[in-house]
């Protein structure tokens, strides 16, 4: 990775999206400035149809990597990049961008899966899954029926369609918010964990979805702690390892990909 | 300027101490933008700076109209913000009964701002008032009711339905669930979430209630002591607080 982001935007056609020497660090103000460092020197670069499944240990940093990824965390140091072909460069860098410019690239482009679903009160879960389309201009009418088709495949029972997800158990509530994150199918896909309180027969269901995305060209980079799951859907598995950086100060790079 | 509404280093002290300080902010069209922090650290201040009803003692305010001129609103006389405040802004105030008049119906409260930028036509104006009534979830059957006769959330969706009325592009609102119960606080906020995102209309919204701020907001503004201490997207500022005013008070939120 010694190119420029000029350079690799420009003759990667492609590639979607390219983060480069990312350390994270927290300082806590509340606790005397303790520092965490969650990642150090971590790059990566995710291309069209490509899978890459994030392993390591729990707190080897991998859900801040996507957080960061996406604009939710501000990454310390290094620089992310995402393909934006309307632009004359062919990306934007997200670590360089304004709001305004992070919320236009969450339209367009980049779309994430928490671990948990936020409930917005009072909304129905018909609603929150048509939500994302209604936003891109698509009319109601239609978002509507592909939310149902969506909400149909993930096995959200019908009757639960017009309530608000508050109630839900915890594999419903993860399914309404499966379907919210993937219904705009946008390009770069960041999930974080979608499938960890589902049972067997739903994350072959949400397997199948993100395999689909996939072969549809979307760039994916996800966590994913079973392995039957990580199986189906990865090209790739990359590696992120704790041990170098330990929360002591450490230049350690900390990724290996298999 | 892209910006619907523009301030640089916009100052209001009182007697040399409080109010907000060197303020920069801008607001883009559909966009709502939520001003954080305590009592006291100059947000309210801000607001009405922002919304000129209150003159200011430094910095620059520049508002762009529906025709696409750029007002310099530090130059306006009266009558040109009056005219503003009626055809492109709305204010909702804290207190519903300071946004309200006690004295006509919920009918009048809401026609009123139509007649002032010239609606005449009684039927029309009584068909659009009852529209309204229904459009903020209120039964459209007491439009004859004076506002006293609806409870205090009732209140606040009728000086919502006011202030929309005359299909504003930017609304004002000083802590709009503030003093609601929690249940009336949620329909409030549904409410306000679909008003803006389905009218596509900018707001600035000051709350010290980072729940509101997360659910309605784009962007987030911390303040303390009169000046801005962070400010981002709304979520990043509130999982990743950077400043170590934002970082308490992210943390003194109480976990549902």
């Amino acid at each position: 990775m010694n190119m420029t982001d000029e350079e690799a935007f420009a003759t990667g056609d492609t590639l979607m999206l390219r983060a480069c020497g990312i350390d994270k660090t927290f300082t806590l103000h509340q606790q005397g400035g303790a520092r965490i460092h969650a990642l150090a020197g971590v790059s990566l670069e995710v291309k069209r149809g490509e899978c890459i499944v994030l392993a390591g240990a729990s707190g080897a940093g991998k859900s801040a990597l996507l957080r960061c990824m996406y604009g939710n965390y501000l990454a310390t140091a290094g620089s992310i990049a995402v393909r934006d072909d309307s632009r004359p460069a062919r990306y934007v860098s997200l670590t360089q961008a304004t709001p305004h410019d992070i919320i236009r690239l969450r339209t367009t482009t980049l779309g994430y899966v928490s671990q948990f679903l936020r409930a917005i009160p009072r909304v129905s879960s018909l609603d929150l899954v048509a939500e994302p389309l209604i936003t891109r201009g698509v009319d109601e009418d239609e978002a509507r029926d592909r939310a149902c088709a969506l909400l149909e495949r993930l096995n959200v029972p019908r009757r639960l369609w017009t309530l608000a997800p508050a109630t839900f158990s915890g594999g419903e509530q993860q399914r309404v918010n499966i379907a919210r994150g993937l219904i705009a199918a946008q390009p770069v896909l960041l999930l974080d964990e979608p499938t960890a309180s589902l049972d067997a027969e739903n994350r072959d269901v949400v397997a199948q979805l993100i395999v689909d995305a996939r072969e549809c060209g979307a760039a994916i980079v996800g966590i994913f702690h079973d392995s039957d799951t990580r199986e189906r859907v990865a090209t790739r598995i990359v590696h992120i390892d704790s041990s170098s950086l330990s929360n002591h100060d450490s230049q350690a790079g900390a990724v290996h990909t298999c | 300027m892209n910006a619907l509404l523009k301030a640089s280093g916009l100052t209001k002290r009182y007697d040399g101490r409080g109010g907000c300080v060197d303020v920069d902010l801008d607001v883009y069209p559909g966009e709502v933008l939520c001003i954080v922090g305590e009592s006291g650290s100059g947000k309210t201040t801000l607001l009405n700076a922002l919304a000129i009803r209150t003159g200011v003692d430094s910095g620059a305010l520049a508002y762009r109209t529906r025709e696409g001129d750029t007002l310099d609103l530090l130059a306006l006389n009266e009558p040109q913000k009056r005219l503003l405040s009626r055809t492109e802004w709305g204010f909702v105030h804290q207190n519903a009964r300071d946004g309200l008049r006690r004295n006509v119906s919920a009918g009048a409260n809401i026609g009123e701002p139509l007649m002032a930028i010239g609606a005449r036509h009684y039927g029309r104006l009584r068909e659009t008032a009852s529209d309204w009534m229904t459009r903020v979830e209120l039964d459209a059957a007491r439009i004859d009711e004076l506002p006293s006769a609806f409870s205090g959330g009732m209140q606040q969706r009728l000086q919502i339905a006011r202030n929309l009325v005359t299909g504003p592009r930017l609304v004002f609102m000083d802590e709009p669930t503030a003093g609601l119960d929690v249940s009336v606080q949620a329909r409030l906020l549904d409410l306000l979430r679909t008003l803006t995102s389905k009218l596509h209309l900018a707001a600035v919204i000051v709350t010290h209630d980072i729940g509101v701020a997360r659910l309605l907001a784009h962007r987030l503004m911390v303040m303390k002591d009169g000046r801005v201490v962070e400010s981002g997207l709304t979520d990043q500022v509130l999982d990743d607080p950077q400043h170590p005013y934002t970082q308490t008070l992210v943390a003194s939120v109480l976990p549902v």
